[in-house]
């Protein structure tokens, strides 16, 4: 190896000093001088790359000071030099490569999307019975102010409408021992729904109490909002999409949840859930209307009249509800027929039919009613 | 250290160029190829798809050992010696910090709401205050990673110091609507740049805040007239105005606000501009300095690309939707109710996991393309618009100070601050 000297620069990582060095080669190892100075030798089993842009080669030694650099700009010297050394880029677990870092995030995507499919609902149902029923109403409040908001506060009253729903629910709460905190409210919106939030409150809207055609119908749907109190869903689903945000965030880097992939693939899972927790609703105000005479089936057909025959559509797996037709199925499958009486007789059905009219309306919550449709 | 020490040390090699005047101005150099760093950024795209965003950490590492090491002073090149993986375990480590101090919050939060005059500020100004934390330490992090011949670039100093004073300032600029902006400016980059190190050379930042708003008042003038000229026609509307016409002159006034108002979103490229001049030239190592003659419009110029291109990506991504769809719809005559009938459940699945890929590819491509303007573009700009005064002062530095851990960086990606 008695070939030309090579030209190159050398950093001794003390100091930034620039020694323009010859570099010669040995049989063990790199030779740098300046002038007849030695600077340094390096063994060529020590020897590795170090960036240096795209020209020549920049070396450093495992042996020598973390950060001295001999610097060789002479492209055929560099490949000299690099024929030399065995270890050039082995850099010990420091730089992976793109296959590893895929296999890895693949196993780790893997690992939290079980745990967001299987670990959380899991965690929820646990979790859900052991929060103290005065932090839930404490949510509840922050949802219920949250709700009025949007909603305008309008609340509908009339003495002989809150009387007849009175009578409706205290007959379903009665049927499963359910205590509820505080009574269901009616609230004026021509939208047919209804909500139950954490901590027990019960909201029907105007639009379902017009949709429904007999008490039956509405007393399902209020029994199906008790079914979600008495499973304490609300409660378990803040745990389940608190804990879906993370999890997903955690993907994605950002923690707090933000941003539309995350939101997409959590409105995913949450109605994954949440399509489950329905389903037992349904049950409970089933079981609740047989102890009570009366048939489930109404509620179904309720459901299907309000949303339309709606067959499974690819919007159908981002719906938190099942769909209204497989619902009035399975309600249809307990093959329970109505034995007792009516639960509200012709007239207490029609005040509380009429509890949003005019003539009832509070005139302080509604200045200006819509037309009705 | 003695100027006969430094002289003393500068050989050069036989046969090289005949040497420019040592003390004379050096420019600094970026030579990086475009190409090259548009092919780190496209993979990067990819693999982070593939890796459900994971790959950002080698990305981001990736990227700044090419522009490091592309860019060199007086004929040396900087190097970047972070590895990806310190920034995954900064980040994971971040997770463990952040993980109970977010639950924490989300129960203040509903006990805040329920006592009305908390409100949720003191949870604001906690989670400032940790962000301006993780921006001076993930700044730690890189400088430490820094290398120029031989010798590492460091930081002292205190994060929640610079966090407070971060805050501080902050309060003042707000309530000066906006006046104090240059003065702050000026306060953290001293207090960031008195803790920098190059070895055993102490950095400071010379620029004033004085400075900065000479160079910026025109900004803020664009800023606040519409707001003024809003006003001014309200008030003209009230006072001569009738009550269902418009006052030619408010209209008018309200005209002019609106065409001022429209020019704002293109202040923001200037004023990075002046920002980066104003800061490149307050810079101090030791007695060396820059010269900076970045100019308003080569920035200005990269924002419109960066715009224009990353339009172009989603016109093309919105017309190949469109064509699948025309393609399914007249092409095989299906409706989309046959679709669904075909498969029942099953297109769902695949309709939905589509827009997701869809949604991922065009953020994706779209970040691409921003990293390659405002990053590279910017970076190569900014370097070729500088000259280092001095450069013969920082021959014989000597080496100090430690490679810190990557928990900031960790913590500014987990709270959305990241930067280069």
């Amino acid at each position: 190896m008695d070939e030309a000297p090579i030209q190159a620069k050398y950093f001794d990582g003390a100091s930034s000093r620039r020694r323009d060095v010859l570099v010669s080669l040995r049989p063990d190892g790199l030779l740098a001088q300046e002038g007849a100075e030695t600077l340094a030798f390096w063994p060529y089993d020590a020897i590795r790359r170090a960036d240096s842009g795209g020209v020549g080669m920049r070396l450093r030694s495992a042996r020598a000071a973390e950060l001295a650099r001999l610097d060789i700009p002479d492209e055929d010297d560099a490949r000299r030099v690099a024929a030399l050394c065995p270890r050039l880029d082995d850099h010990a677990g420091g730089r992976v490569s793109s296959g590893r870092i895929v296999l890895w995030s693949l196993a780790a995507t893997a690992s939290i999307l079980l745990i967001a499919v299987f670990g959380l609902p899991l965690l929820a149902d646990r979790l859900a019975p052991m929060i103290p029923r005065s932090w839930e109403a404490h949510i509840g409040n922050v949802v219920d102010g949250q709700f009025k908001a949007i909603f305008g506060n309008k609340t509908c009253a009339s003495e002989d409408g809150d009387a007849a729903l009175a009578k409706l629910v205290g007959a379903l709460a009665k049927a499963h021992g359910l205590d509820l905190s505080s009574s269901p409210a009616v609230i004026d919106s021509r939208v047919p729904n209804a909500v139950a939030l954490p901590g027990g409150r019960i909201y029907v809207f105007r639009g379902m109490i017009e949709a429904a055609e007999t008490p039956d119908e509405l007393a399902g749907v209020i029994g199906h909002e008790m079914g979600h109190v008495a499973g304490r869903d609300g409660m378990r689903r803040l745990i389940q999409s608190g804990g879906t945000s993370y999890l997903i965030g955690l993907l994605f880097g950002d923690v707090t949840g933000s941003g539309a992939a995350i939101w997409i693939t959590r409105t995913l899972l949450d109605s994954a859930y949440s399509r489950d927790a329905e389903t037992h609703a349904d049950d409970f105000a089933a079981a609740a209307l047989a102890k009570l005479g009366r048939s489930p089936e109404p509620l179904g057909e309720l459901l299907v009249r309000v949303t339309g025959e709606k067959k499974a559509s690819p919007m159908s797996i981002l719906a938190s509800h099942p769909v209204s037709g497989e619902r009035l199925e399975r309600l249809r499958a307990r093959k329970i027929v109505a034995t007792g009486p009516q639960l509200l007789d012709f007239g207490e059905w029609r005040a509380l039919k009429a509890i949003c009219s005019k003539a009832n309306a509070k005139p302080v919550d509604k200045p200006a009613d819509k037309p009705r449709n | 250290m003695t100027e006969a020490d430094t002289t003393a040390g500068y050989i050069r090699l036989p046969g090289s160029t005949l040497p420019p005047p040592p003390d004379g101005p050096k420019p600094l150099v970026f030579d990086g190829d475009a190409g090259e760093f548009f092919r780190i950024a496209a993979k990067g795209a990819a693999l982070q798809l593939v890796t459900f965003g994971f790959y950002r950490f080698w990305l981001v590492t990736d990227i700044r050992r090419h522009l490091w090491s592309r860019t060199s002073l007086d004929g040396d090149r900087f190097e970047y010696t972070g590895y990806g993986r310190e920034l995954l375990i900064g980040f994971l480590f971040a997770l463990a910090i952040l993980s109970p101090i977010y639950l924490a919050y989300f129960l203040l939060g509903l006990e805040a709401e329920r006592y009305k005059a908390f409100a949720s500020i003191p949870l604001f100004l906690f989670f400032y205050l940790f962000q301006q934390f993780a921006v001076y330490r993930a700044r730690r992090y890189r400088l430490t990673r820094t290398i120029w011949r031989g010798v590492r670039f460091w930081m002292a100093g205190s994060g929640w110091s610079y966090a407070l004073r971060s805050f501080g300032w902050m309060l003042l600029t707000v309530l000066t609507f906006g006046l104090m902006y240059p003065w702050r400016a000026a306060a953290l980059e001293r207090y960031k740049m008195r803790h920098t190190h190059y070895g055993d050379l102490q950095a400071r930042f010379a620029g004033t805040g004085g400075q900065l708003l000479a160079r910026i008042w025109m900004f803020g003038l664009v800023i606040l007239a519409p707001i003024a000229l809003v006003i001014a026609s309200a008030v003209v509307q009230y006072r001569f105005g009738a009550r269902l016409t418009t006052h030619p002159t408010a209209g008018f006034l309200l005209a002019c606000a609106g065409i001022i108002g429209l020019t704002i979103p293109f202040l923001w490229p200037l004023l990075r501009a002046v920002e980066w001049r104003w800061w490149v030239e307050g810079v101090r190592f030791g007695e060396a300095s820059a010269k900076c003659a970045l100019r308003k419009r080569t920035i200005l110029v990269l924002y419109v690309k960066f715009i224009l291109s990353a339009m172009l990506v989603v016109a093309l991504a919105g017309a190949l939707i469109a064509a699948i769809v025309a393609g399914l719809t007249y092409g095989y005559g299906l409706k989309s109710a046959d679709l669904i009938k075909m498969r029942g459940d099953w297109i769902s699945y695949i309709a939905s996991a589509g827009v997701v890929l869809f949604y991922l590819v065009v953020g994706l491509a779209v970040g691409a393309i921003q990293r390659y303007f405002l990053q590279r573009g910017l970076w190569a700009e900014v370097a070729r618009a500088t000259t280092i005064e001095g450069v013969q002062k920082l021959e014989a530095v000597g080496a100090r100070g430690d490679a810190a851990n990557a928990l900031g960086e960790g913590l500014a990606d987990g709270l959305d601050v990241a930067g280069f």
